[in-house]
């Protein structure tokens, strides 16, 4: 079986010099829920941008990504693209239109779907998200929980096989982080999560990939990993508390 | 924060509300190009024109008020343009004129931009035919007007949090500054933006 995503020996330089990865390599297999974390600074939404083929520079670069068995590429980009559904740090960045139903309806029209199956995805995705009927609103108006919805139900309408998620959880409430992790809970496909919330990770995901300064320094499964106190202090994570509830030793 | 100063009544129930953005933008260009050609010996077309934007606006139920503060604050830009004219013979006569033909063109505007929501007006002129690049760009400048005015807001803010003594040359140097930052901050976000719309497909 071709796993979900494939990274071997990946390396990128940014212009300005910053070397964002050094050599990182491993996989996702269909329908697995992996964590990826590691302190600021690690390389986590450089690689993320890997997936997606967002880094023009990078195909000069060594390492290859091969997502559902295609090697990203600049001539697999739509492939690649329709494949991998990323939603994005900062809301706004991804909600650019003036409405919720154009925003949602996007990415189906690139597709070049008839107007009737776009309508129809845009209702299931925004159900699916949680934020049915939002179709009219202007995306300025929502809050930040709802425009996280919003860019999630724009990610699901292009109906994605794999979906990449950059700090999914970042500045929302309690009651919003709750709702979001049902949410992915509910969404059944191959998952990968970059992030800062461990809680998140123990929860969602099965297996962690750490890393740091461009590195995979350590995987396995959630729990063995994010157990282990000296490698989590060591790369400014932390052993979370809910690890407690579930290892009473 | 508010985010509605550009067209914080578009969304009212009214019968010029519910009138078709179609009929409402081309009633408006219609408007603003009769007036613009209309010649200096016909000035009280320019008042039949004005009386009939005042029904207009009673009719439509957005307070006077916002639409005057609305026309003035484009006012300085009129009179500069009007300013022109003085310098020629017969100089006031033409001066009032002009000053009248585009407060009468802000209006119809203003009243445009308050009576129709600017997602209905791009999709009139999608179905127009317009240049999709240039629709397009017409509302990612429209998504992006309230993230940036919220950006200046929150740079302003940081920067009065720790302004302590205010100095008038020291508020132009950080004006300055915010400007440039907001300048390279759009710029960075463009890019993340344009990433965001390929990730969806965009080609």
């Amino acid at each position: 079986m071709t796993a979900a995503v494939e990274v071997r020996d990946l390396h990128f330089r940014y212009g300005d010099g910053t070397h964002a990865l050094r050599g990182v390599g491993f996989s996702v297999a269909e329908g697995e829920s992996v964590g990826l974390i590691g302190p600021n600074g690690a390389g986590k939404s450089t690689l993320l941008l890997h997936l997606n083929g967002l880094l023009p520079e990078a195909w000069r670069g060594e390492g290859s990504v091969r997502v559902g068995g295609v090697q990203v590429g600049p001539d697999t980009l739509h492939e690649v693209r329709r494949k991998v559904g990323l939603l994005f740090q900062d809301p706004n960045d991804q909600l650019f239109c003036p409405t919720v139903f154009e925003d949602v309806a996007f990415g189906p029209q690139q597709l070049g779907l008839p107007e009737a199956a776009v309508r129809e995805r845009v209702a299931r995705a925004l159900a699916e998200a949680g934020t049915p009927g939002f179709e009219a609103r202007a995306p300025h108006h929502l809050s930040v929980g709802e425009k996280r919805r919003v860019c999630l139900a724009g990610v699901l309408a292009c109906d994605p096989s794999i979906l990449v998620l950059d700090e999914p959880s970042s500045s929302l409430d309690p009651r919003g982080r709750r709702e979001l992790k049902e949410l992915l809970r509910q969404i059944a496909i191959t998952k990968l999560i970059a992030t800062h919330d461990l809680e998140l990770v123990v929860e969602l995901c099965s297996r962690v990939i750490v890393l740091d300064e461009g590195a995979v320094v350590a995987q396995g499964p959630t729990v063995e990993v994010l157990a282990d106190e000296d490698l989590m202090l060591r790369h400014n994570l932390e052993r979370p508390h809910i690890l407690r509830h579930l290892h009473p030793h | 924060m508010r985010h509605d100063f550009l067209d914080r009544y578009s969304r009212l129930d009214s019968p010029i509300h519910r009138a078709s953005a179609a009929v409402k933008l081309v009633v408006a260009l219609a408007l603003v190009v009769a007036v613009v050609l209309l010649p200096a010996s016909r000035p009280m077309f320019l008042v039949a024109v004005a009386v009939v934007l005042v029904a207009v606006a009673v009719l439509s139920r957005v307070p006077w008020r916002f639409l005057v503060v609305r026309v003035l604050l484009l006012e300085p830009f009129v009179l500069g343009v009007a300013m022109l004219a003085l310098f020629q013979s017969g100089g006031w006569r033409m001066f009032l004129f002009l000053v009248g033909k585009c407060t009468v063109c802000l209006m119809v505007m203003v009243l445009l931009s308050n009576t129709t929501p600017f997602s209905d007006l791009l999709r009139v002129l999608k179905r127009w035919r317009m240049p999709a690049l240039l629709v397009t760009t017409l509302s990612l400048m429209y998504r992006y007007v309230f993230v940036l005015v919220d950006e200046a807001q929150r740079m302003g803010r940081a920067r009065t949090s720790r302004t302590f003594t205010p100095r008038r040359s020291r508020a132009w140097r950080t004006i300055a500054t915010v400007v440039s930052q907001l300048f390279i901050r759009s710029s960075e976000r463009a890019e993340r933006i344009y990433a965001a719309m390929c990730a969806r497909g965009w080609r």
